[in-house]
């Protein structure tokens, strides 16, 4: 046996006697026995904000039962459910509420639809220069962000747009691309596309390769691997991208506002114009509250169907 | 030359990748109900030959035919064959029954036999009782039972493995040989197993192929390749062997005479090889080496040398013997009655004998066929 060289402490480097000192003083503050409440501790920060957020919704459904008093355009003491009874009354509400849905739903299924096989290819692909640009390509539109995206939608879609130009270049007609139903949802579809792609990506990664060239060795052809395998083993991943675009997408303000004109109101729209164009925030947090319990209630009626597993969660 | 007799024949098949050639013109045939292990160290090209049969990739040249038909063309879904995957690529969304089912609903069995079928299959591998589990809920021996049972539910012409039993525990291991060996001496299916475990490949086929750097070196049953390795490869891969450096001092009735270090030896190997003065390479199993007291006629061969170190097995003892006389490589050699023989202590000094017919010759330089 050969003598190992004895420890002192001005042979150790600067870094770890730095680091002994830190940890002898952390233990002096925070001593071994606290340390099964060390994680307690760091999830106290994030806790005390989702509890800021229930404040900020308890004062919401507080003045959602106020009606406005149109002489002094402050909410008046009396308890009432004045302002969901006119919410209910006025069919323009029921209308944007109706849009918001079913744009909601159109833009979580388009999403999906493209966002699967450009996570399938960005997975399977052998040549990482494709990886690479896939994954470039999806990520620098979250550089740019949602309003000048918008924006830039109009130099292409306007009416003295890119497109308008060629076509009456070409002596066609100029067509309303812009200010319609059809450019919002084209607008969030884009948006959410990288999201969606993003969640999408590691449910495909979790089901090995082998798995489909098991399908295959066993009978099903591309389509029928697909079908009776690679759908069903990324399900909590579509599952998760769904819910997360369709809540996205219902919640938007700047591409409804931007692409739409005015001319398609999302419900975030209707809650700003209650709050600033109205000055009724009474009637905003009535539509704020119906927003907040709608989406709850999917996401809900979602997870009681797939089961929250498809979080990764253990039940 | 193509009989209908073989369920596989392959003619010289190879592939080649950007740089590499990872199969490089592999011939073989199997007969229909052979078991055949494909056995090399891993990156040799047995798993790319497999998924060439398979379907999964596709030769750069050569032909392979199955049942005397050429299968080029057909996709992998289309060809008759069950394969068990390395990670066993069990459905985890399904039970153990859909499992079993799924080639048999993809084949469009008549779906009033499938129970059946599956029942059957189950049964096969005795997990009749556990058909509803997800492969979840299942151990390790028995995912692996599923994925058998689902690999050969739909009565394929062929069975391809690739290496399902290296996940698994050496007490496992070697039930599941004896297992799979069982079923598909049962089922008389026609079986390719890839390993990189020669145990495995010893024991559990009827015919058995040695791979190296995309060439086989070596076809033949398992005990004829282990009692006569083809080249230093194979004699080098099988069993714990020794390599002795010397030359060629003469040949005469069949027997080399090679001098290895100050001692001349005879040695076996094939005499249109070997000319005087050629440089070799000399094999020797560790079981084929005996520990002697003294000068022993019994043997042909004797060098002595110093234990360097002691190694208790339970049922062996092994011992690393430094030869001096051979110019001080080291030999494994094993002693499996110790309590007999009496046990021999680091540095002390012992005699090994051995006999001509167990001492392969190779040329240095390999002339692989090309």
């Amino acid at each position: 046996m050969t003598d190992l060289p004895k420890r002192t402490l001005d042979r150790l480097p600067l870094r770890w006697v730095l680091m002994d000192k830190i940890e002898a003083f952390a233990s002096l503050v925070w001593p071994a026995k606290c340390h099964r409440t060390t994680g307690w501790l760091f999830l106290t920060p994030a806790l005390l904000l989702v509890g800021i957020l229930l404040i900020g919704l308890g004062y919401m459904l507080e003045y959602s039962l106020h009606e406005l008093d149109l002489s002094s355009y402050r909410l008046k003491d009396a308890y009432t459910l004045g302002n969901y009874r006119y919410l209910l009354e006025q069919p323009v509400y029921l209308q944007v509420l109706l849009r918001t849905l079913l744009a909601a739903s159109v833009v979580t299924l388009a999403t999906l639809t493209l966002a699967f096989p450009y996570a399938y290819v960005m997975v399977r692909t052998s040549s990482s220069a494709w990886r690479k640009f896939l994954l470039v390509s999806l990520f620098l539109p979250f550089f740019i962000g949602q309003v000048v995206r918008a924006y830039g939608w109009l130099i292409i879609l306007g009416k003295e747009g890119i497109i308008n130009s060629a076509l009456m270049s070409l002596g066609l007609p100029a067509m309303d691309l812009i200010y319609n139903y059809g450019a919002v949802v084209f607008g969030l579809v884009q948006y959410m596309l990288p999201f969606a792609v993003l969640l999408i990506v590691p449910a495909i990664t979790a089901i090995g390769e082998d798995i489909e060239l098991a399908a295959e060795s066993l009978g099903a052809n591309w389509l029928r691997a697909f079908w009776h395998v690679v759908l069903p083993m990324a399900r909590p991943g579509l599952v998760g991208a769904g819910i997360v675009v369709f809540t996205l997408t219902m919640t938007d303000f700047a591409m409804p506002e931007i692409l739409g004109g005015g001319t398609t109101d999302f419900i975030a729209s209707a809650i700003y114009d209650s709050f600033f164009q109205l000055s009724n925030s009474g009637l905003g947090a009535a539509l704020s509250i119906v927003l907040v319990t709608l989406g709850s209630i999917l996401v809900a009626i979602v997870f009681r169907i797939t089961g929250a597993g498809t979080l990764s969660i253990r039940q | 030359m193509s009989t209908a007799d073989n369920m596989v024949e392959i003619r010289q098949v190879s592939r080649a990748f950007d740089k590499t050639v990872a199969v490089n013109r592999a011939n073989l045939t199997l007969a229909q109900g052979d078991f055949l292990t494909i056995v090399g160290p891993s990156g040799c090209g047995k798993t790319t030959l497999l998924r060439m049969i398979a379907g999964f990739d596709e030769p750069t040249e050569g032909h392979i035919l199955i049942k005397g038909q050429n299968v080029e063309s057909v996709p992998a879904y289309q060809r008759s064959i069950g394969m068990v995957f390395q990670k066993l690529a069990l459905f985890p969304h399904m039970s153990a029954a859909d499992n079993v089912a799924f080639p048999l609903r993809m084949r469009r069995f008549n779906p009033a036999l499938i129970p059946e079928l599956v029942e059957k299959y189950l049964d096969l591998v005795k997990l009749g009782h556990l058909a509803n589990r997800r492969p979840h809920q299942l151990s390790g021996g028995q995912q692996q039972r599923v994925a058998i049972a689902r690999a050969l539910s739909f009565n394929p012409d062929l069975l391809l493995l690739d290496e399902p039993l290296s996940a698994l525990d050496k007490k496992l291991r070697e039930e599941m040989q004896l297992e799979f060996r069982r079923i598909q001496q049962e089922l008389g299916v026609t079986t390719i197993n890839v390993t990189h475990d020669q145990r495995e490949a010893l024991v559990m086929s009827d015919h058995m192929i040695v791979m190296d750097e995309g060439v086989i070196q070596q076809s033949n049953t398992p005990r004829e390749i282990y009692s006569r390795p083809g080249n230093r490869f194979v004699a080098g891969f099988l069993g714990v062997t020794s390599m002795f450096k010397g030359s060629v001092v003469a040949i005469e009735n069949g027997a080399l005479s090679v001098e290895l270090g100050t001692v001349t030896l005879l040695a076996r190997g094939n005499e249109q090889l070997f000319s005087v003065g050629d440089v070799i390479d000399c094999a020797l199993r560790a079981e084929q080496i005996a520990l002697i007291d003294t000068e022993d006629s019994r043997y042909d061969n004797s060098v002595s040398g110093l234990v360097r170190q002691r190694i208790y097995e339970g049922d062996r003892m092994v011992y690393e013997v430094q030869v001096e006389d051979t110019g001080g490589s080291s030999v494994y050699v094993f002693d499996h009655d110790p309590g007999k023989n009496g046990e021999h202590d680091v540095g002390a000094s012992v005699r090994l004998g051995w006999n001509a017919e167990v001492f392969y010759a190779f040329p240095v330089v390999e002339k692989r066929v090309l």
